[in-house]
C-alpha cells in the first residue's frame, strides 16, 4: 500500500488514536443516514489513507461498521415508514449470496479491475440520477 | 411482476458481490438501481437500501471475520460515531423533499465515481505489490 512519506503512523489502535476513527464513523454515518448507504465510501478510504490500514482490513472493518450505522438510519426510515420491506427482502436474497462471492472475489481479482468498473457505474448513475 | 421479483433477485446478487468485494454496504448500487430501474420514491428507495444493507452487512462481516479482515477495535469508535451520524442524517433526509433529495444523491453519486476514478487511476500509477497483512 502507498504511505505517506511523513508519519510512519503505527497501526496498533491504542486508545489515544480514537478521534479519527470517531471522525470517519461520524462522517461516514451522516452519509448513512442522508443517503440511506453504508458509508464503507468513507470508512474505507478513511483507514486506508488516513489510518494506514491495508485494503483488505479497510474493507473488512469498514463492512462491520456498516451494521452499526445502516441499523440506526434503517430505524429512522422504518419508524417513518419509508421502507419496502417485500423488496428489500427479494434484493437480500440475491444480495447474500452475492457478498459470499464478493468477499472471496476481493482477494482473487485485481482491485483496480473491480474499482475502475465500479467508477464507470456510478458516474453513468449519478448523472442520470440529476436529471 | 414476476419480472420485477427476478429482477429485484438480479440486482441484489450483482449488487452485493460488488459491494462485499469493494468493502462497502451496495447503497450506491441499490439506490439509483430502485430509483432508475424500478421507479421507487426517493426515501423508500434509501429506506429500502437500508433495510438491504443491514442484513447483507452481517454476511459480509462473517465472512470477512472468517478471513482475517476486521479489526475489531479499530471498528468499535467507527461504529459508535456512525450511529450517532446516521441518526442525524436520517433526520435531514426525511425532512427534505423526495426530488431535492434525488439531485443531492445524484451529485453525491458523481463525487463517488469520482472519487473511485482517482483510486484506479492511483492503482495503475504504481502497481505496488500487495502487503503481506499478517
Amino acid at each position: 500500500m502507498p504511505k505517506s512519506d511523513s508519519a510512519p503512523c503505527t497501526v496498533s489502535p491504542v486508545n489515544t488514536t480514537h478521534v479519527k476513527p470517531a471522525l470517519i464513523g461520524g462522517a461516514a454515518g451522516i452519509m448513512a443516514g442522508l443517503f440511506g448507504v453504508g458509508g464503507g465510501i468513507i470508512v474505507v478510504p478513511g483507514l486506508v489513507l488516513w489510518l494506514a490500514v491495508n485494503q483488505r482490513q479497510a474493507s473488512g472493518t469498514s463492512i462491520a461498521t456498516i451494521v452499526a450505522s445502516s441499523s440506526a438510519a434503517l430505524v429512522a426510515f422504518g419508524i417513518s415508514g419509508r421502507v419496502d420491506w417485500g423488496a428489500a427482502l427479494l434484493v437480500f436474497t440475491g444480495a447474500a449470496v452475492g457478498a459470499v462471492i464478493g468477499a472471496r472475489a476481493a482477494t482473487l481479482l485485481p482491485e483496480r479491475t473491480l474499482s475502475a468498473a465500479f467508477a464507470a457505474v456510478l458516474l453513468i448513475a449519478g448523472i442520470r440520477m440529476m436529471l | 411482476m414476476i419480472l420485477e421479483v427476478a429482477g429485484l433477485i438480479v440486482l441484489g446478487l450483482i449488487a452485493g458481490s460488488i459491494a462485499a468485494a469493494l468493502g462497502i454496504g451496495g447503497g450506491v448500487i441499490y439506490v439509483p438501481a430502485l430509483v432508475v430501474l424500478f421507479s421507487f420514491d426517493q426515501h423508500i428507495a434509501q429506506g429500502t437500501s437500508l433495510a438491504i444493507i443491514l442484513p447483507a452487512a452481517v454476511v459480509a462481516t462473517v465472512a470477512h471475520t472468517r478471513l482475517g479482515n476486521v479489526r475489531w477495535r479499530l471498528a468499535m469508535p467507527i461504529a459508535v460515531a456512525g450511529i450517532a451520524g446516521a441518526a442525524l442524517g436520517a433526520w435531514i433526509a426525511l425532512s427534505l423533499d423526495a426530488e431535492v433529495l434525488r439531485r443531492l444523491f445524484g451529485v453525491f453519486l458523481l463525487l463517488v465515481a469520482a472519487r473511485m476514478g482517482w483510486r484506479t487511476y492511483r492503482l495503475s500509477d504504481q502497481s505496488v505489490p500487495e502487503p503481506d497483512p499478517s
